[in-house]
């Protein structure tokens, strides 16, 4: 249902507007808004985000979309102050998990992302399994059987013939697994590789290494598409550490503020102006990892456990795919400036890669994908806060600190993604090597991080 | 009853000693007939039930402890003499097995410090035991003639001699194996080969097989792990002939390497094989999905096959892509001559490219959309936004709307780890040039949006640069006076005039929010919601 932007609104010159000025005053509405609601005065929020809904419409052009889904993720930000009033608003919203994978399916086939994720990381692990007989891969969330298919077929043509393959695949659904691994089966029967799935259903972080069953003897890969960000959430009260010296007092006495102008809430101001006129309350808490040091890394127990449990089991190759933007920091309006800019990137070319016909599909990618990222980057904190995506030099800082030792990828993987762009005529894509990892960019902007990596002897 | 333990050779060859199963000496003979697979027990873990046979050292080394009185030939078991001795007409005979179940058997070593002298480890077969005390607690005799090693038993000796020096298998850190499991097992946590493969790569510079020769990407990138260049070039004319092709690719490639002259030769050989062979996929056409993807495939699969980290001991056979031809070249310039193999049969390429119909793959089929055009795409709106934030600034409008320059100017809230985006409040590009912007606003309202009025030296720059310092909102009124004033001088009403007004106050008051740090919304209320 798409607001004729303008209409109703206080403001009948925003229906005279260009999209490129709505666009422009979009950006610079939200910008405000996240700024207020960081700031935790709620009436000023409240008044911007009825400005943004004004002028943002999930059917509109690209950056009405971008708004509606940012505005909604503050929205539902401020709206947990009220725990009660969110808990009963949600309380019959139900998850459907098959739209869920519908979903991830349908960005898998719109978007070149996996794909090329899936070529350089089979590209990655066929060269470090060369000469190998038992191999055993553990994919991290398994929900795509083309990877592996292409895997089975590369493995089938190599000159000292296929290996013993064994691909543990790990997800929360089991119907996905049956079926990944009914399709494998069936693969692996017709190119005669003798071959072994293995599911797990399990989430990510509680995951049993012990399920895993990795016996001696064979070589070990794992393939992490997208996963390992979600291990960073933490619960950050109990993070020691994190907070840069104003932090705590500034964090108080915003909470403190917040408080009050929450309890003074003024009626509705009318004009922007008045509204931009409000009291901004001062607070300063300079982001800890910004202030310390541009690299410094977010402590988490969770991944050190987890990279740790892998680390014993002395992977031969571990390909780590990664969103390529720094969406896990302290303060909110970073987040949202981060996310602003790299779903932008990503909005444009999920629309510029998708037939105009299927602008439903696209819609729900959008909505259930992207949508449901941005409300997690922006609603939520603590150990629900799981798309901590970062970027690619805290990635290896993190990985090296765990014992991993760099593997450069090839420059064969990276022409094969080329030439898989190219075979789709996918435009404005393009594939930088940064130290030996690659970036999937698009028109310059780094989206996705893709590095291998192998066990280390410290 | 006990019999001398000494006694070993009687006529009827009985040993007997001690027995806790059971009191009749019965014979400690084991039987040597095959009968029907008999139940092993775990070793090391005898049947409790079975009788325990201590033998002396020297009836356990004896052998040939039967001896015909005629010839005096030696046997090892009563039932082969007896068998001899047919040959020689005696009266022979030949001992049945016993009828009534047959007592499970076990052995003791006679060395007491010998761990299976214990009858609760005791062995539960006579040659075992026998090869046991030979090995464990007897002389070594028989040496391998190729290298040093001794042995005590003639069977282990003869079985090692036919392995030594026919070791095949040897790892990068040097341990040698004949067994080729064992040798893979090795290599798989050997850590030589870890470090090998950590350190032999950026990996050989690759040009594109011989049948995607003219989409290739850019030959300049070929070699290290530079930074690779653009995207490929877009296919240029597929109908380009494959040598020629060739040479431009390879002329970079050739001055990285040393041979060059032999490359060029073998390449073309094998290109025009595969051309003829895959005849299916030889239309190099881009704009054909399906058979660039059977090519892809093609080339996934052969672009695979060749060594990678390890040099091979021998020269390997490779397919006939480029790839492997050169990182041949790159590891072993003296291997110029590698085999050249056809890659996997043309049938192969057209069943992978047929996949696609399977639902989802990785190489499906090709779409036509134009991109967006990039003026109205969400990035470009945000790098703008971004832009005019960071160079616009009214100085006259602003003095006009009578800011007090009073703030300090560390812009501590963009230092967070900076996208472009955090540019618009404003860190460099400060600039006073838009002074006549103020008159242009009717007919330019976008820049009206860029008028974040901040200017090099009024108060409201420092505003904008923001401060953490509390100072920064010190000057409320200030703040209040310029965006009052910002609409009251120039209206809040509909006209355009307004408009820009309203932008710009937007983009003043966004400033002046944006400038005080990058606060969080309580974390505590966030976190306890759920």
């Amino acid at each position: 249902m798409s607001l004729s932007p303008g209409l109703g609104s206080p403001f009948p010159w925003l229906r005279d507007l260009q999209p490129e000025e709505r666009g422009l005053c979009l950006i610079q509405l939200l910008h405000a808004c996240a700024n207020h609601v960081a700031a935790g005065s709620v009436e000023n929020a409240n008044v911007g985000l009825g400005h943004i809904s004004h002028l943002a419409s999930p059917d509109g052009d690209t950056m009405q979309r971008i708004a509606a889904y940012f505005t909604e993720a503050l929205a539902d930000r401020m709206l947990k102050v009220w725990p009660g009033l969110y808990k009963a608003l949600n309380s019959t919203k139900t998850r459907s998990p098959s739209e869920e994978i519908i979903v991830q399916k349908l960005f898998f086939e719109l978007c070149p992302f996996l794909k090329l994720s899936y070529v350089i990381t089979n590209q990655a692990i066929v060269e470090a399994m060369e000469g190998e007989k038992m191999i055993h891969i553990i994919d991290l969330h398994s929900f795509e059987p083309a990877q592996w298919i292409e895997l089975l077929r590369t493995l089938s043509a190599r000159p000292e013939g296929p290996p013993h393959l064994r691909i543990t695949g790990i997800h929360e659904q089991k119907e996905v697994l049956d079926q990944m691994g009914a399709r494998l089966v069936e693969e692996a029967e017709k190119l005669d590789i003798p071959f072994q799935f293995n599911s797990i259903v399990s989430k990510l972080e509680n995951l049993d290494l012990e399920r895993l069953r990795v016996k001696t003897g064979e070589a070990l890969a794992v393939s992490s598409v997208l996963q390992l960000h979600s291990l960073l959430a933490t619960d950050e009260a109990e993070v020691v550490g994190r907070v840069s010296p104003s932090a705590p007092a500034s964090k108080s006495a915003s909470h403190n503020n917040h408080i009050q102008k929450f309890m003074q809430m003024n009626q509705h101001q009318k004009t922007l102006g008045e509204w931009l006129e409000k009291d901004v309350v001062h607070y300063h808490c300079s982001s800890p990892d910004s202030a310390l040091s541009p690299l410094s890394l977010a402590p988490s127990p969770n991944m050190g456990t987890f990279l740790g449990a892998f680390w014993a089991l002395s992977p031969k190759i571990m390909v780590v795919t990664e969103q390529e933007s720094d969406h896990n920091g302290y303060s909110l309006t970073e987040r949202v400036s981060e996310a602003m800019n790299f779903y932008a990137a990503l909005f444009d070319c999920l629309e510029s890669s998708t037939d105009p016909r299927a602008s439903l599909e696209r819609q729900k990618v959008e909505k259930m994908l992207f949508g449901k990222e941005i409300k997690n980057i922006i609603a939520c904190e603590g150990n629900e806060r799981r798309e901590r995506h970062e970027k690619l030099e805290k990635w290896i800082l993190r990985l090296e600190l765990a014992g991993f030792g760099r593997v450069p990828l090839s420059y064969d993987g990276m022409w094969q993604a080329n030439r898989l762009l190219q075979s789709y005529n996918y435009g404005g894509y393009k594939i930088k090597d940064k130290k030996g990892c690659l970036l999937i960019c698009w028109h310059d902007r780094p989206l996705y991080s893709i590095s291998a990596w192998r066990h280390r002897r410290q | 009853m006990p019999a001398d333990l000494d006694n070993s050779s009687t006529a009827s060859g009985e040993v007997s000693g001690s027995s806790s199963g059971g009191n009749n000496p019965s014979q400690p003979q084991q039987s040597t007939t095959a009968t029907p697979k008999k139940k092993r027990n775990l070793p090391g873990m005898p049947d409790p039930a079975a009788e325990v046979i201590a033998l002396s050292p020297k009836t356990l080394m004896a052998t040939n402890r039967f001896v015909c009185e005629i010839c005096n030939k030696g046997f090892q078991r009563d039932q082969n003499l007896q068998l001899h001795r047919r040959g020689h007409n005696l009266p022979w005979k030949l001992r049945q097995r016993s009828g009534k179940d047959v007592k499970k058997r076990v052995y003791v070593c006679p060395e007491v410090s010998c761990v299976h002298h214990d009858p609760s480890r005791a062995l539960g077969d006579l040659t075992g035991i026998k090869k046991h005390f030979c090995r464990k607690h007897g002389e070594k005799k028989w040496k391998c003639d190729k290298c040093s090693k001794k042995y005590a038993v003639q069977s282990d000796w003869k079985a090692h001699s036919k392995i030594c020096g026919t070791r095949e298998y040897k790892c990068d850190c040097g341990t040698l194996f004949s067994r080729r499991d064992s040798f893979i097992t090795h290599r798989a946590f050997c850590d030589a080969l870890a470090e090998e493969s950590g350190r032999a790569h950026p990996r050989h510079p690759t040009p594109p097989p011989p049948s995607n020769r003219s989409t290739g990407p850019d030959p300049t990138a070929i070699v290290d792990s530079a930074p690779p260049p653009a995207p490929p070039a877009p296919p240029p004319s597929q109908s380009s002939a494959p040598s020629s092709s060739v040479s431009p690719i390879h002329s970079p490639e050739l001055i990285e390497t040393q041979d060059p002259a032999p490359i060029i030769e073998e390449p073309l050989a094998p290109v025009a094989t595969v051309n003829a062979s895959c005849s299916s996929s030889s239309t190099i056409s881009s704009s054909n999905g399906s058979t660039t993807s059977t090519v892809f495939a093609s080339l996934f699969a052969s672009s695979t096959t060749a060594s990678e980290t390890t040099p091979p001991p021998q020269p390997q056979q490779e397919t006939h892509s480029f790839t492997d031809l050169i990182r041949a070249m790159a590891s072993h310039p003296d291997h110029t001559h590698t085999t050249v193999e056809l890659a996997p049969p043309p049938t192969e390429p057209i069943s992978l490219c047929l996949s696609t119909s399977h639902g989802s793959s990785i190489f499906g089929q090709e779409r036509h959309y134009a991109p967006q055009p990039p003026s109205m795409s969400a990035t470009a709106l945000l790098q703008k936004a971004a832009q005019m934030g960071s160079s616009a600034t009214n100085a006259s409008l602003l003095r006009g709307l009578g800011i007090v320059s009073s703030a300090s100017s560390s812009l501590s809230s963009s230092s967070s780890p900076s996208p472009a985006q955090l540019d618009i409040w404003g860190q460099r590009h400060m600039e006073a040039d838009n002074s006549s912007v103020h008159h242009h606003q009717h007919q330019h309202p976008v820049l009206g949006l860029g008028l974040l009025p901040c200017d090099g030296g009024s108060g409201l720059k420092e505003l904008m640069m923001g401060s953490t310092s509390s100072s920064v909102f010190g000057p409320k009124h200030a703040t209040l006076d310029f965006l009052g004033l910002g609409m009251a001088a120039v209206g809040a009403g509909p006209s355009s005039g307004g408009l820009s007004a309203l932008i710009t106050s937007i983009g003043g008051g966004l400033d002046v929010a944006a400038s005080f740090g990058a606060g969080e919304f309580s974390g505590k209320d966030i976190g306890s919601s759920s």
